[in-house]
Formats: C-alpha cells, structure tokens, sequence
C-alpha cells in the first residue's frame, strides 16, 4: 500500500489559451494535514476538482489511496467541502444528509445513525429542539455551515479535501472547524486544504505546497520549507525616533530586497548576496538606538511574499484558481 | 445503479412530498370537471338530467304496465335514484296525479309518468315534471314506455316473455355525421377529436411543466452550489439521468392520480352535476380499460370515451415518455446554461418554440389528419411526441409511421442526451455570464 494519500504527477490542465495547471506535481502523505497554498487564481480549486474527478486533466496522473482516481468507489472515500457552499434549501436537514451519505455508497440505516451523531455533537439536536427536522432554510448561516460539515464527514471519509474552508466562517464555527481537523488527523485521516490564510496553514498544516499561476513554486513540510528560507530573513527593532536614520539602509536594494513594516518592529529579507553583518554594522552606523536585531525563521507568508511576489497575486484570475 | 437510486429517489420523493404536487393532483380532477362541464352548465343541461328515473309512475292501466315500465327505467338509469311505482284503479288516477303533482313541487320527485289506457293502446303517455322540456330526458321516457308496451303487447299474443325481453333489449345509439357543403363535416368522430385534443394537450403540458421542473432543479443545484458536493460523488451523466427519470416518473404519478382521481369522481361525485350518458361513460372506462389513452382526463369521459386499442395505448406512453426525455434533456442543458431565474426563461425559449410549434398545429391537423402537414409534422421527431398521439387517436395510421416516427424521437433522444450531458457536466460548474453560441460549442467540444 502506497504510503501517500494523494500522489498527483505532472497534471495539466488548460482552458483555451490559458493553461489553469501546468505540470503539477504534488504527493500529500497518508495521516497529515497538507496545506495547498496559493492566491486567487493560482489553480488550487482546478486541481481539488481534478483529484475529485469532476474535470478530468488534459495530461498526467492521479493517484488516490494507492488507486487510480477515476477508480470506481474511490470518490466515497473522500469527503469534500467545496469553497462555494449550499445545500437544497427546501429539503429537511436529515434528509439532505442521508442524501448525501447515500451518494457514497452509505446504507440508509447506517446513515441515519451517523447523521444522528452527528447533529448531537454540533449541537443541533438537543433535548430541546431537532434541527434535523427542520429545513435548510429556516437555519442560520452558521447551522448551515454545520450541516455543510457533517455532510463532508457523515461517511467517515479516509480523506478530506476542503476549500477554502475558514473562509466565511466566524470565530467560533473557525475554531470548531480546526478542532475537528485535528481530531479527524489523530484518527489517522488525511486532510488537505486550500488556503490563502498563511497563518491558518502555518499553525496547522505539517506539509505545505505553494502554487501560483497554475505551476508548483515550492512544496515540503512546514518546518523544512521554513528552515530551508532562513538565515535570509532579520527581525529588527529600533527606537522610535531613529526609524528615519535607519530608513536609508532599509531601501538599500543591494542590501536588503524586502522590507515588512510591522509598526514595533521591521521584517527584512536581505538580498541576495547581502550578508546579516554588513546589515548590522550599516544600522549601528547610522547611531540609531537598536532594540532587536535577531535572524528569524520566516514565517510561511513572508516566504509566499518571497516566492510568489506581489506580480503573482496581481497575475491571478479573479473567481476559482 | 446504485447512485441512479439514490439521486431518481431523491428527486422522486422530494417532488412528490411537496405540496404544490399534493394540491395539483388533488385539483386537477377539479380543474378537469370544470372545463368539461362547463359547456353543459352554461348551456342549461341541455344534455340531460341526473336522476331522470327518479319519478313517481302512476299505473292506471289494470295490465302491470307500471311494473313494467319501472323495471325499464331502472335498467336504462342504473346511477339514477329508483322511481316510485303507484298502482291505481281508473277512478284513483286523478288523486295519485295530485297528489304526485305536490310530490314535483317539494321536490320529492322529478317528475311523474301517467299510464293509463291510452298507453295501453299506444296513443299517449302523459308525463309532468321538472326536466319535461329536455328533449334527451322526455324521449328517453318515452321510448322505454313505448318499448314496454310493445313487450306486453306480444307475450299477450303468446310470445316467450324471455324472448320479448329479448327483442326489447337493445339501446340502437343514433351515430350521427353533419354534412355540409363540402361534404361530410369532418372524417372523425366528436368523441375521438376530443380524445385526440386531450391526450395531445396533456403530453404538451407533462412536457412543459415537468421539462422545466428539470430545468428549475438544475439551476437550483447550480445557484445554490450544492452541485459541487455532488458531482464529487456521482458522475453528471447519472446524475442527469436520475433526474429525468425521477422527474419523469413524477408526471406519471400525477397523470395515472389524475385519472383514477377523475374515474372515481365521476363515479361517486359528478352524477350530481352532469347527466346519465356521463356515468355510463365513466362506468364503462372503469370497468373497461383503466387509464385508457394514457390519460384522457375527465373531459373525455364526459363526452364519452371512444374505446383505443391496446398498441395505441403503448404507442402513447411510449410517445410521451420518448417525448419527455428529449425536452427534458433540452430543458436541463437550459438550467446549466444560464445562472440565475431571471436568464432561464430566456435561455429557454428556442426550447419552448420547438414545443410550441407542434401545439399551433394542432388545430389544422384536427380539422384534416390525412393531410401531409398533418404526416410530416408527426413524423418530425420534435413534434412527433404530440401529434402522432394526436394522429392516432383521429385516423388509423399505419403502424410503419408509428414506429419510424418512434424511432424517429428515440435517435433524436439519443443525439440530445449527448449535447445536454455536455452542456451539463461543463455548466454545472459555470458561474459568470450566459455562454454565447461560440463558448456554448466549446463546452460541448471540451467537455470530457
């Protein structure tokens, strides 16, 4: 059995003149949490569908769980939560469920216990009220959401592939969200999950791959990809009054590429070929008083910024990546 | 399998569940008998009166003519309340008439029927009553009188009264033809225009109603982008396939209720509003061939339903369910063309001219079935599934016309099915703007 959830090689997908996936390579391991990052446009959504079967890819592979992706039952394997979210708004909940559950392949009895458990635990079936007799237009927009989730889940799916899942969720469903993420990866399931949030994929993903433009600008755990960027990135602090005298320095492009004002303190990447003492011994020149002056591990949206670049975002086509 | 079970059950019990399906089913029927009765109720029961044998007979003749003419009532009128037989000597006559009389008033009988010797001698029957200037009622009296006096006459004179009743069994229906200055008005029959109309009428509007039903659960899907979640689990073209079936099988629901909700209400119900030959009618439905053409509605039945042939009834259903699946496919493409209620309507149009075009003509093909309009347009595949029904019902047709223009749909189905699950998988997951013709071409090309 092939230890990857998700093993996806040189996948290309094109849309007339423009190429939405361009020699894709991608492998998620069997039990973690991939994060699949990138802006608008870059083509995370293109290739969530592929991996689901619902376009099919003008040239490459797909591999699933160790079997072709166009396999016959592997799609009940997976739970999916599409970015765009909603449910037939005239069906009662429970029925919508077991819908759903049907689809992959769950027995009607069965279903209706998981669906049971379910609505327990998000609190939509109390002593008090059933929501699961309700229909899906008389609940709020936050017990929709819910109903969405335990759609994804109500099969108990090996993988679990969510787009954009944060977005438009408040704080609390947010934190409900990444409990059961976690919870789903301590039962040995994979996760993968597409984001333009750096600090959601940050605190939870264990493997990451940024793409941008249809093509793969770096992938690999969270902590190598950090560690591989450091060294070229300074977290520096100084007095307030002595931000002008250092500004100079800042916007020396031989020195430093980037610079990241965060108000109490600068983030630099320093340029290529610039040296972190060279830096330091130019700012104690200047007389500014220095705070902090520390080589940090960047943190995976200064390395976005870095790799992708703001000609990336801007490039990205509005509406699916 | 599986999944088609799954996504035909869905749309199915959904649809049935709801109560706009409930109410329709129920009024249907309603509906039916108001535009059949209509006519006859604004015209002043021209046609006949329910309970017509609901009368007193005033037996006068000393012979058990009465008897006689009771029992003849109620074989003609089995649906109509019994009448009241009064035997009376010569003398009693004029108290029974009276008393009779202030019967008609309260409203206790309809009417009464005087037989005295007169009748015995074949001169006169004398009858008073509510519905004595309806032609249909008085001389449907009268001939069951006249015929019960022929019978006596004869056993008098030694005949088998089992062969008498015999002789006098036989109701001779008058078929009648107008004629005009072009000859005879028309090749068919009143009753089988009506069927025709009908049954052609009904599969148009199965069509429309449950085509765009389709369509509308399409564009739901789309809008509210549960389609997503769902062609991640099921392939689109089983997907499309479990929603026309589902669909489908919904109109037929609705038809067969219609009919068997009409045939009942008939039965126990609109005898109170229409006349005897309308009970007969739908006793006769009922007893013969249930669901006959398909589905003729109530609006048959009261004019009386023509007997089809069992081939015609499959050609029917095979007519309507070819004929469905076709613009059901078509309609589907629609809904995921198009992203929004206010598009759809517009998007559908080229669909609903190709409907629309067979309804025009319905109207010449009724007045002359034979001509080659009237073969080319039920050949035509696209309006095949509503005027070859119209046809068939109006003129026999042969059975190679049929079954090419069958085939006919069944290759156009096929060729629709193949563009809509085009259109279908690429627009399920379109959102923006309408496609043009061109974006529309690329879909199809494009599509898996």
């Amino acid at each position: 059995m092939s230890d990857l959830a998700i093993d996806i090689r040189s996948v290309v997908k094109r849309y007339d003149q423009h190429v939405a996936v361009n020699d894709l390579s991608l492998a998620v391991p069997r039990g973690s949490v991939y994060g699949l990052l990138g802006p608008n446009g870059a083509g995370k959504t293109t290739t969530i569908r592929m991996i689901l079967n619902i376009i099919v890819p003008d040239s490459g592979t797909i591999t699933l769980l160790g079997q072709p992706h166009r396999a016959n039952g592997i799609t009940d394997r997976i739970g999916y939560l599409p970015e765009e979210r909603g449910l037939y708004k005239k069906m009662q909940v429970r029925r919508v469920l077991r819908f759903l559950a049907e689809l992959k392949g769950v027995k009607r009895r069965d279903a209706d216990r998981r669906i049971d458990e379910w609505l327990r635990r998000f609190d939509l079936k109390n002593g008090e009220k059933d929501w699961g007799l309700a229909k899906i237009d008389e609940l709020s927009r936050g017990m929709q959401q819910k109903v969405q989730f335990i759609g994804t889940l109500v099969h108990d799916p090996d993988l679990v592939i969510l787009d954009e899942p944060f977005s438009g969720l408040d704080p609390i469903n947010a934190q409900a969200l990444k409990d059961a993420i976690v919870e789903l990866k301590s039962r040995g399931k994979t996760v993968i999950f597409s984001t333009h949030m750096m600090d959601n994929a940050e605190r939870l993903c264990d493997s990451v791959c940024i793409i941008a433009r249809g093509q793969k600008v770096l992938d690999g755990g969270v902590a190598e990809v950090r560690s591989a960027h450091s060294g070229r990135f300074v977290a520096l602090a100084v007095e307030g009054e002595a931000r002008h005298l250092v500004a100079p320095v800042l916007s020396d492009r031989r020195l430093v590429s980037r610079v990241d004002d965060n108000n109490r303190y600068y983030e630099l990447e320093l340029a290529v070929g610039a040296d972190a003492q060279e830096l330091l011994r130019r700012v104690v020149a200047t007389g500014a008083a220095i705070q902090r002056f520390e080589l940090v591990l960047p943190s995976l949206h200064q390395i976005f910024l870095e790799r992708v670049g703001a000609r990336g975002v801007e490039e990205g086509m509005t509406g699916h990546g | 399998m599986a999944k088609l079970l799954v996504v035909f059950r869905r749309e199915y019990l959904e649809r049935v569940r709801s109560k706009w399906f409930v109410l329709g089913t129920l009024l249907g029927p309603v509906f039916f008998l108001l535009v059949a009765g209509a006519p006859r109720l604004i015209g002043g029961r021209a046609e006949g009166t329910p309970d017509v044998a609901h009368i007193d007979v005033i037996d006068a003749t000393g012979m058990g003519l009465g008897e006689r003419v009771v029992a003849g009532l109620r074989e003609r009128f089995p649906l109509s309340r019994a009448p009241y037989l009064t035997v009376v000597d010569r003398a009693g006559a004029a108290v029974a008439q009276d008393r009779a009389l202030l019967r008609v008033e309260r409203e206790e009988v309809l009417g009464y029927l005087l037989l005295d010797s007169a009748t015995v001698k074949g001169d006169s029957v004398r009858y008073e009553g509510r519905n004595a200037n309806s032609h249909n009622d008085v001389d449907a009296i009268r001939g069951i009188v006249r015929s019960q006096v022929l019978a006596q006459r004869m056993e008098r004179d030694g005949i088998d009264p089992k062969r008498v009743a015999a002789f006098a069994r036989f109701p001779l229906e008058m078929h009648t033809q107008r004629i005009d200055d072009k000859g005879r008005d028309r090749g068919v029959q009143l009753g089988l225009i009506f069927l025709g109309y009908a049954v052609a009428l009904l599969l148009y509007m199965m069509i429309v109603i449950y085509g765009q039903a389709i369509m509308r659960s399409v564009l739901e899907e789309k809008t509210t982008r549960v389609a997503e979640v769902v062609v991640s689990s099921v392939n689109t073209d089983i997907l499309l396939a479990g929603k026309i079936l589902g669909v489908g099988l919904v109109a037929i629901t609705q038809v067969l209720s219609w009919v068997v909700l009409s045939i009942a209400a008939m039965k126990y119900g609109a005898q109170y509003i229409f006349g005897e030959q309308v009970q007969a009618a739908a006793v006769a439905t009922a007893a013969g061939s249930p669901g006959a053409g398909g589905s003729p509605g109530l609006g048959l039945l009261a004019v009386g339903l023509p007997p089809v042939p069992l081939w015609a009834t499959v050609a029917l259903f095979l007519c309507f369910v070819l004929g469905f699946i076709f613009y059901a496919s078509l309609f589907a493409a629609v809904g995921a063309m198009v992203n929004s209620q206010e598009d759809v309507q517009q998007a559908a149009t080229p669909v609903m001219l190709l409907l629309v075009s067979s309804v025009i003509f319905m109207g010449p093909i009724m007045a002359n079935p034979g001509s080659a309009m009237a073969r080319t347009m039920s050949m035509l595949p696209t309006s095949a599934p509503i005027i070859m029904p119209l046809r068939i019902t109006l003129v026999p047709v042969p059975w190679i016309e049929v079954v090419g223009a069958l085939a006919g749909v069944a290759a156009a189905c096929a060729a629709s099915i193949w563009l809509s699950g085009r259109i279908y998988r690429v627009g399920l997951l379109m959102y923006g703007k309408k496609p043009s013709l061109g974006e529309l071409a690329r879909w199809i090309k494009y599509a898996r």
